[in-house]
This record gives structure tokens, sequence and C-alpha cells, in this order.
């Protein structure tokens, strides 16, 4: 259970989250929905304490994130798996490696174990024989499965994605929202989706959480997103060329 | 095979790490391999003794002087040196500083003890010899050895030259003639004995002093070596001759003791032809001496005077 | 963001306090140890060379160029090219030649790092990215720039030698003879103590730069430029410091 109280966070000068509330419950999927740069990216790393606060809290599991020593912080951190927008693969190592690093840094796995479970995540992103190509020689769509295969390798207990799938085609969208959505169901993991595209939204998602002018301008489930008479959110909702209800 | 990062890694650092202690041991002039070891000195006047300057035994290098610092509680000079441990210092070494400060070359010189004696401990003091300064000592007493002698050797020329008149008339009182120079030439003899030990040590110092200065002028300073040299020679000739001044005073010394004794009498003398021909040719010798350094004071003299050039 | 000098300083004592703190879990970097020495280390050992042993040589050739006086012998130069070369030269020059090689590799490396959200993703993944990412390189430094250093004097000192006998200069044995009449064995430690201190300077300047860029691959530039210049300013510093404190 993630919850966040009143946030503010403003970079030199510029507010961007002014007083965000939310509350993430055990096993079910958020989808954060908002416009570009309206600041889900700054929240979500406030989700993991890669950002602080200038006031406001972030309780995971009961435990304010921000008034824990550095070394329980990592591990309560070490119960999340992060896809970042641009990827983040660490591009002194290949895909593989990728994949097999946090297997390798956290777990005491043997080799082959480490070998049949990135290879089993390579699959899920249906990227199973790109092991040995550097980042750099993967297109923009194929660095974000290897890293979304690298999020979820050692099954966490919350996901955080940011953006999964923008940037690919509708048909490995469809994948991917499979993958996130049997994530949730067989491993009752809580994910967090950070995204623009509402048919993601619409195929995974149990609530969504819409992120205007710095505050959770609206938050509700899906069936309430249909029915919501909300001008702004039916804007953004229109703008992405979706008819709610119809 | 792929070498792995630890062991390429590992090499450079063992390299590296071997390259540096023998490096330094090399330029510390020890054995690369042997262990040394260290002991110390106290000397009066370090005479420009820097930590560097090698330490040597009979010439050979066999170790370097690690520290010099004038100790608190003694004041005097510390030297702290190391040697290499094969050589088996024992009591009854002592040190020398040597060398000449001006020319930036000082050394250490050890004077190995009895090879049977207890060995000197790890750490332990070595005595310390004197003559520190070699070529002070030679220039201090050279001009005050050779007033000396050539005093004596005036001296000397007077009697002899009275004796000649006095042969050469038999009927003067031969007997206190010979009194008085058997008086002089015993003064003389003294004289001389005392100055032999001395210039002998002077001598033997200034070869010595001779030997580092070779070892130090190359060919940058030939002024300095030829100077040297004739110094030597000139030094040489004098010793040779005082030696036969000495053997002639002595043997005239005998001969006037026997006339002194009554063993012999004027006639006997004079009518002992072999025996005034002994006694002629011995003061014939000294004259010859004498009149030589009268008449060449500048063989002698002139060039001990370059002794002062130092 | 322009940081006020006091600021920076703050911030990189921050930085090197937390890697201290990051330095007990040691453990778990060991690998990357390895591979930071051997880049840092290893890697630069052809370049350190080839200019230690032209430091050499050039120091050779002009001392005995300015010796006229027949009157001096001729291990002088020795005299004066080791202490020279084990004193100064060996470990600056290296500092110089890693200042840029390493530096600029480092404040690259860390600040596309930054940029790109890796330094974020290992964060989040629960590493301590100062621990994995900083520590390794500064320890890397310290252990190698002695390495480095000796190597540079070795070199250096040869290459003097060599130029010295080729060149009609100094023969082999009177340049040793030189060297070992003015050798102080508290020079070489010296020397040793300088390229550590050396090593710490620059790797954990570069760390600071890199770590904490900000701006894309522009920012990346500026944290590279920095990286260098600060790494030689703060080395010169050092060796003021450390020649006016040790000699
Ligand atoms: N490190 C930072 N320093 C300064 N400003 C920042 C920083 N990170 C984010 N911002 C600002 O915060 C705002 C929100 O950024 P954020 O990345 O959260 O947007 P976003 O909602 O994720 O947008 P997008 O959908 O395009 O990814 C932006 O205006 C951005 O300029
Ligand atoms: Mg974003």
């Amino acid at each position: 259970m993630i919850s966040v109280k009143n946030l503010y966070k403003s970079f030199s000068g510029k507010e961007v989250l002014k007083g965000v509330d939310l509350d993430i419950l055990e096993g079910e999927t958020l989808a954060i929905i908002g416009r570009s740069g309206s600041g889900k990216s700054v929240l979500m790393k406030h989700i993991i304490g890669l950002l602080q606060p200038d006031s406001g809290s972030i309780m995971v599991d009961g435990v304010d994130i921000n008034k824990v020593s550095y070394a329980d912080l990592r591990s309560i951190r070490q119960h999340f798996g992060v896809l970042f927008q641009g990827g983040a693969l660490f591009d002194s190592m290949n895909s593989f490696e990728n994949v097999a690093f946090p297997l390798r840094t956290f777990t005491s796995m043997s080799e082959s174990e480490v070998q049949r479970v990135v290879l089993e995540c390579l699959g899920m992103v249906e990227l199973p024989d790109v092991g040995a190509k550097m980042p750099s020689e993967l297109s923009g769509g194929m660095q974000k499965r290897v890293a979304l295969a690298r999020a979820v390798a050692l099954k966490p207990r919350y996901i955080l994605y940011d953006e999964p799938t923008s940037g690919l085609d509708p048909e490995t969208s469809n994948t991917i929202d499979e993958l996130i959505q049997n994530l949730a169901d067989q491993l009752n993991v809580t994910s967090i989706v950070v995204t623009h595209d509402m048919h993601s939204v619409l195929n995974i998602a149990d609530k969504a959480a819409f992120v205007h002018d710095g505050r959770m301008h609206w938050t509700g489930t899906i069936a309430d997103l249909h029915a919501s008479t909300d001008q702004v959110l039916r804007s953004f909702v229109k703008a992405n060329e979706y008819q709610i209800g119809v | 095979m792929r070498i792995s990062n630890e062991l390429k890694v590992g090499l450079t650092i063992i390299t590296a790490t071997v390259i540096f202690i023998l490096g330094v041991r090399y330029f510390e002039d020890l054995p690369l391999f042997a262990t040394t070891y260290d002991l110390s000195a106290e000397f009066d006047n370090a005479g420009g003794l820097i930590p560097g300057n090698t330490v040597r035994v009979n010439g050979v290098n066999v170790g370097s002087v690690n520290e010099v610092y004038i100790s608190t509680e003694t004041g005097k000079v510390e030297v702290k040196f190391h040697v290499d441990r094969n050589i088996s210092v024992t009591e009854g070494a002592y040190a020398k500083v040597s060398g000449i400060d001006a020319l930036g070359a000082v050394r250490l010189d050890l004077y190995l003890g009895p090879l049977d004696a207890p060995r000197i401990p790890e750490g332990g003091r070595v005595a310390v010899g004197d003559g520190n300064d070699i070529f002070g000592d030679i220039t201090a007493r050279a001009p005050e050895m050779l007033e000396r002698v050539s005093s004596v050797l005036d001296g000397l020329d007077t009697v002899l030259l009275e004796t000649g008149t006095m042969l050469s008339q038999p009927e003067s009182d031969f007997r206190s003639t010979l009194r008085s120079v058997n008086g002089s030439v015993t003064e003389l003899q003294s004289l001389l004995a005392a100055e032999r030990n001395r210039i002998s040590a002077i001598l033997q110092n200034v070869e010595e002093a001779t030997g580092s200065l070779k070892t130090l002028t190359s060919e940058n300073g030939p002024a300095v070596s030829k100077l040297v040299e004739d110094l030597s020679v000139t030094i040489a000739t004098l010793d040779r001759e005082l030696v036969g001044l000495g053997q002639a005073s002595r043997s005239l010394n005998v001969l006037l003791d026997k006339i002194n004794n009554g063993e012999g009498t004027l006639g006997l003398l004079v009518n002992d032809p072999s025996m005034y021909h002994k006694m002629d040719s011995t003061l014939d010798g000294i004259n010859m001496l004498v009149l030589d350094f009268k008449t060449n004071p500048g063989k002698y003299l002139g060039e001990m005077k370059l002794v002062d050039l130092f | 963001m322009v940081l006020n000098p006091i600021q920076s300083m703050g911030r990189y004592s921050q930085l090197l306090f937390k890697a201290f703190g990051a330095v007990p879990e040691f453990g778990t970097y060991r690998k990357k140890l390895w591979e930071q020495m051997m880049r840092i280390g290893v890697d630069s050992m052809p370049i350190v060379m080839l200019a230690a042993a032209f430091s050499g040589a050039v120091t050779t050739v002009q001392t005995s160029y300015q010796l006229v006086s027949p009157l001096i012998p001729k291990s002088i130069i020795g005299s004066i090219v080791v202490p020279s070369m084990i004193l100064e030269l060996g470990a600056v020059v290296t500092g110089f030649i890693l200042a840029g090689r390493v530096g600029a590799r480092i404040a690259a490396e860390l600040g596309t790092m930054r940029v790109t959200e890796q330094i974020d993703a290992l964060e989040a993944m629960g590493l301590n990215s100062i621990g994995y990412l900083i520590v390794p390189r500064v320890i890397a430094g310290i252990v190698m720039f002695p390495v480095l250093y000796v190597a540079a004097c070795f070199v250096g000192i040869g290459g003097g030698m060599m130029v010295g006998h080729l060149g009609g200069f100094v023969p082999i044995g009177e340049f040793v003879d030189g060297a070992r009449e003015f050798f102080q064995p508290f020079d070489p430690i010296f020397g040793l103590i300088k390229s550590l201190v050396f090593g710490f300077t620059i790797t954990s300047v570069s760390c600071f730069k890199g770590y904490y860029t900000a701006g894309g691959a522009e920012g990346v530039g500026r944290a590279t430029t920095q990286a260098a210049v600060a790494s030689c300013v703060f080395l010169l510093l050092a060796d003021l410091i450390l020649a006016a404190t040790l000699l």
C-alpha cells in the first residue's frame, strides 16, 4: 500500500506538484494520466525516493520513505521494479547483462538460473534473441522493452511503469499491456502505470488518476472515468481520440 | 586464453612494487637483494657529510649515509649509515670522514676491526678515527716543518764550514771544536728524530690525500692533478734526502763519540788516514746536501709553497 | 544552475562523506574495482610511459645544455634528472595526463549515466550508486596512480639515461653515480604519497563533476571540461600543499 499525501515539489522556483494526494492499494493497477510536463514522472520518482518532496509525505507499507535511513530506503526500493521513461539501460552492458544485473546483484542464483530467468523475461517482451546486443544497437522501442524485462526480472511487489507503450506499434503495445496485466493477476503485483495511451488505460487499469495543474485533478475507477463529466478530464481524453462511453 | 582483469591488474601492481623496491635500493647504492645493517657514529665535525654519501671499506662502496644531524643531547654530530650485511664490522672498527667538501665529494671511510672480535650489533656505534681534514693538516704544518728543517740545516752548515776550516789547520784546538760539533749534531739529530715522525706522518697523509684527490680529479682538473703529483714527488725527494742526512749525522756522531771517549786521539785521527777519510766523506755528504739545499732552495721550498694553494 | 565555490566544496565533501560510508559494503562492488583499475591504471600505462620517457630525456638534454663549466662533473646530470623525476615530474606528468585521460572519461561516463537516468535506475533497484560508481573509481585511482608513478619514474629515468648515453652527454655509469650521490630515500616515498593524493584528487573531483551533471548532452560536455580543468587545478594545489608540508 502506497499513500502520497499533500506532496509539494518545485524546481528552482517553478512549482510542479502542488499538493498531490494519492492512494494505491495492494494488488491494484493504477494508471496515472495527464498532459506532458504535468509532473507524472516527477511524482513517480518521489514514490521511490529518487526525489525528495518540499513538503508532504510518501508512505510505503506504512513507512515514510523520507524519514528512514538510506539503508532502509534501499531495502524498501528492492521491493520495486521501475521502468524509466527513457529506458535507462546501462549502456556499458549488453541486453542480457542488463536484465541479469538485478538478479546477479540481489539474488544468489546460479549462473544457469540467471540465464533461464533472463531468457524468460526477454521472451515476455518478445525480444528473445537480443541478449548479445548493446543498448545502442537497439531501437527506442526495443530498449524500452529490454528495460521492462529488467524491471520485472526480480518479480517485485510494486512495479512502476513510466510510459511503457509509448513509441511502440499497436500490436507490440497490446503485448506489453497483456504482460502488465498478467504480472498483476498472477503475481498480485501492485502496478503504477504512467501513460498517455487511453487504450492501455482502459485495457489494464483498475483505477485512473488524472494529474492536472500540479494536483490530482480526478481519481476514480475506469467505470467512473466513463461516467465523468469533468471538462478538463473529458478534453484530455478526447484529445486522445477516444470517445468515452461510445 | 583471455587474461582476466584481476590477473592483469595484479601483475601490474606486483611489477611496480618490485621495480619500486629494487629501484630505491639501486639508487641507495644497496645490493639489490642482500639486506643491510644500520650503524651510527658520533663526530665532532662531519666535514660536510650528507645523507646519500657513500660508505667505503678499503676503497669499496659498501653502503651509504642515512642521516646526519646534531644531537640535541651531546651537541655532537650524529651520523647514521648502513652497510652491506656481508661486511663484518667488529669491535675496533672506526669511521673517518674523508674527501674534499669543496668538491662535493665527501665520504665515510670505515676501517674494519679485527676479524675475530665480536661484531658490532645492529644499530650499534662505531668509533671515530681522527684526521678529518687531511689537507688542512698539510697546509698548516708544511711551512712550519720546512722552517725547522732549514734552520737546522743552516746551523749544521755553519758547523760544518767551521769544521772544515779546523781540519785544514791541524794546530788549532781541534778537540774543543769537535765538542761543539758534537753538541750541535746531537741537537740536530734529536730534532731530526722528532721531525722524522712528523714528516713521515705528514707524507702519509699527503699520499692519502693525493690518492683521494687523484680519484676526484678527472680530466676536468688537470692542473690540480699535476700540482699534486709534483708535490708528492717533491716531498718524496725531501724525505729521501732527510733520511740520508739522518744517517750521515748518526755516523758522524759515532765517530765524534769515539774521539770524545778518548778511544782515539787527535794524533790517531790525523795519523789514521782511513778514519780521516771516513769522517771526511761523511762530512762531505752532509755538506753536499746542505750546499744543495742552500744553492737550490727552490727545489725544496719553492715547490713546497704550492701546498699553500689548498 | 551555477553553484558558488563554497556550495560546491560543501557538496563535494558531502559526496566524499557518502562515499566513505559506502566503503564497508565494498565487497559488492569488488568486480567493478578490478574493471576500474584496469581502465584507469593498466590502460593508461602506454601514454604515461611515453610522456615520462620524453620528460626524462628532455630534462637530461636541457640539464647538460645548461652545464657549461668544465669543472662541474658530468655526473651532476644524474644528480639533477633523477630527483626531478622522482620528486616532481614522475607524479605531475602522470597527473596531468590522467587529469585529461581519466578525469574527462570519468566525468563523461558518470555524466551520461546521470542524464540518461542510469544512476536513477541503479538507485531505484536499491543499489548505492555512490558506492557502486564512485568508490571503485576513487580506490582504483588511489591504488593505480602510485603504480603509474613508479612506471613513469622507471621509464623517465631510463629515458634520461639512454639519451644521456646515446647523445654523448653523460655515460650511464656517471649518471648513476651522480644520482646516487644525492639520492634521498625519502624522495620516492614522497613521490608515492604525492601520486596517491593526485590519484584521489583527480578521480574524486571528476566523479563529483560527473555525478552531479545536469542538462543533457551539453551538461555532459560541460562536466567533462570542468572535470579536466578542476583536476589540473586541484592537482597543482595539492602539489604545493604537499611540498610545503612534507619537504
Ligand atoms: N530535475 C528537474 N529539474 C528541473 N525541472 C524539472 C526536473 N524534472 C522535471 N522538471 C520539470 O517538471 C515538470 C514535470 O516534468 P515531468 O517529467 O514530470 O513531466 P511528465 O508529466 O512526465 O511529462 P511527459 O509525459 O512528457 O513525460 C516539467 O515542466 C519539467 O520541466
Ligand atoms: Mg514523463
